[in-house]
Parts: structure tokens; sequence; C-alpha cells
């Protein structure tokens, strides 16, 4: 069993009929991911890649059993569409938006928490088991990064997921899940919080986390360690460490401020609780072979 | 989007925030009449957007005409591209406090931050004082809480006489944060005059540029940026940071960039730029390229490893550009991800050798740069 998803998953496709929704639909279920329907109001009746459209989310349910949906909805619209899935009583959101406002991303946040749903992103690519499902967008065709093995892999960014995911598989190893947190300041979801689902799944026998300067991600995963909520072996890569003071790298969330969020005080929570924290992409499977006593 | 101190007080004073009796002047001609309108003493606050002000000299306190005078013509001709300066009353003060209210991600709640001790920064404060610092979280649903203000005050030790109208300052500074969309916003120093009026003396409201499209009346322009490149590429909407180095970075993704940078300050090179072209600028390969050649850098570095960004669109967009602009430096580029076979066979064709590996790619921009085999 992987976690978050696998091939048995039965999602939903929030903004199924747009042209990207439709596009990774068809990738989607390439991957093996099992798309019962899509939801796009007003467009009830079609039919894309073989899934029937509905109005609306509780619409669709009435119709089908639904255990997570995919939004591809604008980022103004997706706290709307994230509420609405949790109107349903869906537990598990996935939405890829790159600019949701941060006033939106805490009331997601919130909500979820509340609901005790897990909501993914926004600003990600998504979640793949790979062989089995995706969420997102993954070119999951690329055997050299998206091979199927026993590695956990949680990350802030996307291009970035590609380059070390690749190190890893070129070190003789493939990925069990891969969660794509996101690049925003108040993702749905936090590193840490995945950490115990990893815990407990059979199919990790370790985990590589993709981050970097900003916020405190990080810092609360070697605390997962420390409360032993977390046991197994785990290597961090973390982009930002010559990043100048001040200046956001790229993700809104990527930045040093108020004297927190270097990448210096993250190395050094980790490796306080016997985290390994790669200089390059390519020490990320040295050091996988190294914990894992390979 | 980082507004001016005259703008955040604009704000203030909207949501009925008491501030200083100022008046915004754009050169030494118009010293004179805001000085009369204002009386001295009075202070000149230089607005630019960087911290720290006080310590680099841009605050001035002056008594009179010739002294304003003299210290206004010397902050427009500073070093710090002055262009506008508060020209404001000089507030008889009594004590000094910091408030604030940002986000907390973790518990997804609105945070009030708040100290008695205000004046200085407040990773300062995090450092000397941690202890003194009120953290009040807020629930996003319900608002501040009128208790909560209380408790605030109570804990930071306000006295009697100003409880009504520094709650007001909080309960408005709370409501002007949701209706800004702000990221933070910030009154340090927080006057406390001595006949015990509530005054903010400085103000820091920055906007959540995700929200840009419903809070208008903030235009870009080019005072908000250090410089040319960056003010125009953020009109293209093309992430861009300026440095002053060598190798100038024209790559996709803001993670794998970060990398890029980190890796090239390992071998010893320098950053001339930071630019991404990808996500939604992936077909702006030309437009990217033109800001690189404004640098005086030695190579452009193309480093990406995209999945909706294709490769092979991408490696077309470098070709055209070049074609167009015939950089005066090389070109080195790791270009892989969806479509990669078609995209290295399109840069092979136009005479380019591409490289497969980003650390590969980093040491050969780093040995151009210093003057190595192009």
């Amino acid at each position: 069993m992987s976690i978050f998803l696998d091939e048995k998953t039965k999602v939903l496709i929030q903004g199924i009929t747009g042209k990207e929704g439709s596009f990774w639909t068809d990738h989607m279920i390439g991957c093996g991911t099992n798309v019962v329907a899509g939801v796009t109001p007003g467009k009830e009746g079609q039919q894309v890649e073989g899934k029937d459209v509905y109005h609306s989310v509780r619409r669709a349910v009435d119709h089908v059993e639904v255990e997570a949906s995919m939004l591809f909805v604008p980022p103004r619209f997706t706290k709307d569409a994230v509420f609405e899935a949790l109107d349903s009583g869906i537990k598990k959101i996935v939405t890829v938006a790159d600019g949701i406002p941060l006033h939106d991303t805490i009331q997601i946040r919130r909500a979820a928490l509340s609901e005790g749903a897990l909501v993914i992103g926004g600003n990600t690519s998504g979640v793949i088991s790979p062989g089995k499902a995706m969420m997102g967008f993954f070119p999951y065709w690329i055997e050299r990064v998206y091979k199927p093995g026993r590695i956990g892999v949680m990350t802030r960014s996307g291009s970035l997921t590609n380059e070390v995911t690749a190190m890893v598989v070129s070190a003789g190893f493939g990925v069990s899940s891969l969660i794509g947190i996101g690049g925003d300041p108040v993702p749905g979801t936090r590193f840490s919080e995945m950490l115990p689902f990893y815990e407990a799944d059979k199919e990790t026998d370790a985990v590589v986390i993709i981050g970097e300067l900003g916020g405190s991600m990080e810092e609360e995963c070697a605390q997962m360690i420390r409360d032993g909520l977390y046991t197994k072996p785990l290597v961090a890569f973390l982009g930002g460490r010559t990043a100048p003071v001040g200046k956001r790298m790229g993700h809104a969330g990527a930045i040093v401020s108020g004297g927190k969020g270097s990448v210096k005080d993250k190395i050094e929570a980790i490796e306080s609780v016997g985290g390994k924290v790669a200089e390059r992409p390519r020490f990320v499977g040295d050091l996988l072979k190294e914990v894992l006593g390979l | 989007m980082k507004l001016f101190e005259y703008q955040a007080k604009e704000t203030f004073k909207k949501s009925g925030i008491a501030i200083p009796k100022g008046v915004l002047i754009k050169s030494v001609s118009e010293l004179r009449s805001a000085a009369d309108k204002i009386g001295f003493p009075l202070v000149l606050k230089s607005q630019v957007l960087m911290g720290g002000r006080g310590k680099k000299g841009l605050i001035r306190f002056v008594k009179d005409h010739v002294d304003a005078e003299k210290n206004c013509s010397e902050l427009f001709n500073s070093e710090f591209k002055v262009n506008t300066i508060l020209v404001e009353e000089a507030v008889d003060i009594k004590s000094e406090i910091y408030l604030s209210v940002t986000v907390d991600p973790v518990t997804a709640s609105h945070m009030i931050i708040a100290c008695a001790d205000g004046g200085v920064e407040i990773e300062t404060l995090a450092v000397d004082s941690p202890e003194k610092i009120i953290r009040e979280f807020v629930d996003p649903n319900y608002g501040l809480m009128p208790f909560q203000i209380k408790d605030i005050a109570f804990r930071m030790g306000i006295k009697r006489a100003v409880l009504k109208k520094f709650s007001s300052v909080l309960g408005k500074l709370y409501l002007a944060f949701l209706e800004n969309d702000a990221e933070l916003i910030e009154i340090n120093p927080l006057f406390i005059t001595r006949t015990d009026d509530v005054i903010a003396g400085d103000g820091k409201l920055s906007i959540d540029d995700n929200s840009a499209y419903r809070q208008t009346g903030y235009e870009k322009t080019r005072e908000y940026y250090d410089s040319d490149a960056e003010y125009e590429s953020a009109l293209e909407g093309i992430p861009y940071l300026q440095f002053d180095g060598d190798i100038s970075l024209m790559c996709a993704g803001a993670g794998l960039t970060t990398t890029v940078y980190d890796l090239i300050n390992y071998e010893g090179g320098t950053v001339a730029n930071y630019l991404e072209f990808g996500g939604p600028n992936y077909k702006k390969a030309v437009r990217a390229m033109e800001l690189c050649l404004k640098n005086d850098s030695k190579v452009i570095l193309v480093v990406t490893f995209g999945t909706i960004a294709r490769a092979d669109v991408m490696a077309r967009g470098i070709v055209d550009a070049i074609n167009r602009l015939n950089p005066d430096r090389p070109i080195v580029t790791c270009i892989r991800g969806t479509n990669e076979e078609e995209a290295n066979i399109i840069l092979k064709d136009a005479g380019l050798e591409p490289i497969y590996d980003t650390e590969e790619a980093v040491r050969k921009a780093v040995s151009i740069a210093s003057g190595g085999s192009k």
C-alpha cells in the first residue's frame, strides 16, 4: 500500500473539461490512476476520457464513490473548489494551482485541519506513487526519475524534484510515494504531517525531503524524529545555502525573514537528530546507501 | 509587494489609526512649503524600501529651514537613490511599542506580534529579548476578539490612560491586515505621546502578490525595484533578481534555479542574475535572454528539468533567441524533462553542445567566466 494514493484510489477531477484538466486526466489514467468522474459547472452530460462530467461535487458523489479529488482550478477559485470537495466529505485533495492568495491558503489549511482532511498543495506538481497512480502532473514516463522503489520523497519544488529524484534513481533506488508539498508559504499539508504515513508504510525504507530556505517545515521534521514519531532514515537536500538574507528566491515561501528560515539552521536541526543533509543533489544517493547500510 | 512607509501610513489613516502630520516631497524645492505647513522641529524620512534607515542616516531630525535644506539635499543626493522624502512633525514621545500582524503557517492562524520595547527591528528583539515578545494567535474564522486585545495590552503593561486608544489601534490594524491581503502589516514604533495619544511612528505593509487581482490601486512602478532589469522582468511576470557576478542564470523552476545558484557559489563562480523562465514563462526565451544580456555577465547558463515546461519548446526558444539577439557571450545549456531527446537534437543542429548533467554545466559556465576555454 502506498501512502495517499494507489491504483485503487477513486479519484474525482474538478475542472476536468479545461485544457490542463483534460490533458492531465489523460496522463493520470495513463499512469494508472483510477479516475472515476469529473466536475465542471455547466458541463454535466459530457464525458472526458470516457469519464462522466457532473455540474458539482455534490452531484458527482451522488452517482459515484469518491475518495480523493484532484483540482485543476485557477488560483482565485481554488478556495471555493477545496471547500466544495470538503463539503462532500472528501478527505484527500490535491491542488496544483500556482498563485492562490495567501489569506485563502490560511483558510484552506484551517478547514482541512478541522475536517481531518489532507489538502496537498498548492503550487505543486502533486502526488505520485510511481507504477501505480498519480494526482497532478509528473513526467512519469521519464524512467530515470519516476522509477518505482522503496524511497519516499517529499518536496517543496517542481523541477528540483526531477533533478534530485533522478539522483536517487541513478544510485539504484526507486520511489515509493512522492508528495509535492508545494512552494507556497502556507501549504495545505506540511512535511512533518506526512512523516507518520511514511513511518507506517511497509513499502518505504527511507525518506528524502527536498526543501529550501524559508519557513520551518524542515525543523518540524527534526522535531518528529526527536519525538520518536518517525524512526526510519531521513536524507535531505536543501536549496538556498548561499542565498542572501532578505531575498525571495523564486518561491514565495523561500525567504529568510525575521532571522528565521536559513538553510544553516535547518541543517543543524536535521543533523542534530541523526538525519543526513546532502550538500549537492548528486550526494543524495550516497547518503541513502549510507543510512540504509548498503 | 512591499509598500513605502508613506503608503502604509495612508492605509493606517484610512483605517482610522492616527499618524503624525506629514507632507511627501519629491525635491528640495518643495521643502519650504512643507516645513511651513508642519512646523519645526521636524523629521525628514527618506522613502526607500530597505530596512535600517536610521543606521544608514536616511532619517534626519532638523530644527530650522537652513538645517532642513542642507539635510534634505544630502538625502536626495545620497547613494541610496532617494526619490521621495516624507516631511513629518517630530512627535513628543513617552514610549515606543512594537505591533504587527502576520500569518502563522503551522497553525493556519493570523498572528499578532507585540512588544513593549519598540523602535528596534523585530529581528534584533528576537535575539536580545525573546521573552518580551508576545505572540497571540487568531482564528481566521472568528477574527481578533476583544478579550485577546485586552490580554495583549495587559501582558505588555499598557497604562490605563492609553488602554482604550491602544485597543482601538490594534483592532484597526488587524482589520487593515485582512482588507489589504497583507503578508505583514507592522507599526514600529507605535508612539505613546506625553499626552497619552497613540500614533503610528513608522509603517510597513507588504501585500500578497497572489492577491494583486483583488488589491488594485497599487501599480508596479520603477521605484519599487532596485534595478531596471528587476522592474522590466516584474512587468513581464518573470522572476528576476539582480546580482553583480559573471554568470547569468536562465533556468526553470524556483527550486532548481536556487540550487544552481548554490552550485555556482560552491564552484567559486559568481552570479550576475537569477532568472526563472519556467512555469507560465517557458515560451519567453527571447525576452529572458534579452534581460540576461543587459548584464555584464560573461556567460549565460540555462538549466531546466521541466514537465509542462517542455524541453523541446525551451530548446527551440533558446535557438530562436540566439538567432534574433546574436549574443556576444557563450550559452551553456542543460535542458532536460519532457521531450528532452528532441530538445537535444534541436540544440545540436544549432551548433550548441548540450550538457545533461547540472554540475557539469555549472563547472563549464564557471570555467568560461574565469577565462577558461569556450
